[in-house]
């Protein structure tokens, strides 16, 4: 059931599980001086934009059992996601703009084993909230090549999610079957709904190249590939104000990118970053993504990250400007997702990050040392032709996290 | 413009598809020309640095795929590849 919470009380929760979190830290840690790989990192993240708002705290465990041949790791995150309605845009669905907080909970279990060159790993992730149930798994190898100058690896991550929709109406949750479900147009039944599935399934494919091209360049290519099957729209909202949306049930995407890290010579305190992003899928989206960051170590314990991105997108081939609407009578296939649309983002960000180990020389604090604390902050700029369709604003981004071994 | 070197079954997206192959394979043969090089484990003192190790940023990777993915339509860019330093 979907629980409709005042935000503060949400923040409030997150803060005091932090806050808790901290103090059991402080306790449990012995005053001596840590080298191990063990370590906990408790993040806070924070987005927002003009109807929507999210926090998400997380702690990540991470534990050598005894040591790399075997590597524990775990994590949970809280999403208290607030809304103007369920869905943006859908306020007549669920009422007017009353503001809906949702709490998602998600809980990972991973494994690591590094043994001569080859590294294996393995997650299992679960994801609930009150209309999307989520499991997957994933399974990942990686082999260390030229003398460890390079490394090739491989994923594979399968997810299977169920998509329910909420009846306000009745105040219960029911399974979400798209319009676009091939099971409908041969069903029989009297409510060909019964013959759908709300099974929406994802397999994720990523083979990856890293290699050391000199002692002060690194470079990588990635390759990712996903195929989706299953219901893919958001049941909540509605096109020409009346109709379902309605997407392909199936969806292949294809996302080559490739990145290089460069120490300046003469200047190896500042580390040149470059990305780039190429994704193209069977629904016509094509996208672009630079991503650039200046890495300046200001002094031993401090770091400063400036970043700027650059994304720009054409919309699905199905998706029909606000301006050019309706939609035909006959049209099998219709959208009012805004991040179908065309659109550009433009996100500057900065990245503090202090390292603790100065403090670890004072007594009772000696657990310090290897710990540090990173401030991150991002705004996006979103520009369009088409303001009706990409209606979300400027976007902030925040985070604070902080790390220590254990 | 000439249409003559077009076939009958291409259209744009026909030929977007050679055009992505063409990039992966470009990008993949500079890659293999590249991994000729070797760094010796005691020249890896500026790789091991944290502001040169991809994996040192993957919960904020993490974020930033969650937001996108409600935000955007594409998706990827954030698994890259760690390793190469050979410090870990």
């Amino acid at each position: 059931m979907r629980l409709r919470l005042d935000l503060a009380r949400a923040s409030w929760l997150a803060l005091a599980a932090v806050g808790l979190t901290l103090l059991v830290l402080a306790a449990i840690l012995p005053g001596r001086a840590v080298r191990a790989e063990d370590r906990i990192t408790l993040q806070g993240n924070y987005f927002r934009e003009a109807s929507t708002r999210v926090l998400a705290p997380t702690i990540d465990i991470e534990m050598d059992l005894p040591d790399e041949r075997f590597t524990l790791g775990g994590s949970y995150l809280l999403d208290a996601v607030s809304s103007a309605s369920i869905a943006a845009g859908a306020a007549a669905v669920t009422g007017g703009d009353a503001v809906f907080t949702e709490l998602r909970h998600q809980a990972a279990l991973r494994v690591r084993s590094k043994l001569d060159g080859w590294t294996f790993g393995g997650f299992f992730r679960y994801s609930s909230e009150s209309d999307y149930i989520s499991r997957a798994f994933g399974l990942n190898v990686s082999r260390e090549l030229f003398e460890k100058s390079g490394t090739l690896s491989l994923a594979y991550s399968g997810s299977f999610d169920r998509v329910l929709v909420i009846r306000p109406s009745f105040r219960d949750t029911v399974p979400w079957i798209s319009p676009s479900d091939p099971a409908i147009a041969t069903c029989e039944a009297e409510d060909p709904t019964t013959c759908g599935n709300n099974l929406l399934q994802s397999h994720y494919f990523n083979v990856g190249y890293g290699h050391a091209l000199h002692r002060t360049v690194l470079a990588g290519l990635n390759l990712e590939v996903q195929y989706i099957h299953g219901p893919q729209e958001n049941p909540y909202r509605r096109v020409d104000g009346a109709f379902f949306q309605a997407h392909p049930y199936t969806r292949r995407r294809f996302a080559p990118n490739a990145f290089i890290r460069w120490a300046l010579p003469r200047a190896e305190f500042i580390v040149f970053e470059q990305r780039y992003r190429l994704h193209v899928d069977d629904w016509g989206v094509l996208s672009h993504t630079t991503d650039t960051r200046l890495h300046f170590r200001i002094a031993k314990i401090l770091r400063l990250r400036l970043r700027y991105s650059f994304y720009t997108q054409k919309g699905a081939n199905f998706w029909i400007p606000m301006t050019e609407r309706p939609y035909p009578a006959d049209a099998e296939l219709m959208t009012s997702d805004p991040k179908l649309s065309a659109f550009m983002t433009h996100t500057p960000g900065i990245q503090l990050t202090v390292e603790l180990k100065p403090l670890a020389r004072f007594r009772g604090l000696r657990w310090l040392d290897g710990a540090w604390v990173q401030a991150t902050y991002n705004h996006i700029f979103p520009v369009t032709d088409h303001p009706l369709d990409y209606y979300y604003g400027n976007a902030r981004l925040g985070s604070l996290a902080f790390s220590v071994p254990f | 413009m000439s249409d003559g070197l077009r076939l009958p079954c291409a259209g744009p997206r026909a030929a977007r598809v050679p055009r992505i192959a063409a990039f992966v394979i470009v990008i993949a043969s500079s890659a293999s020309a590249a991994s000729c090089a070797t760094v010796k484990p005691s020249e890896r003192e500026v790789l091991s640095r944290p502001e040169m190790d991809p994996s040192s940023e993957k919960h904020e990777e993490e974020f930033h795929a969650h937001y996108e993915s409600s935000r955007q339509g594409s998706f990827g860019g954030h698994g890259a590849a760690g390793g190469g330093c050979g410090c870990g």
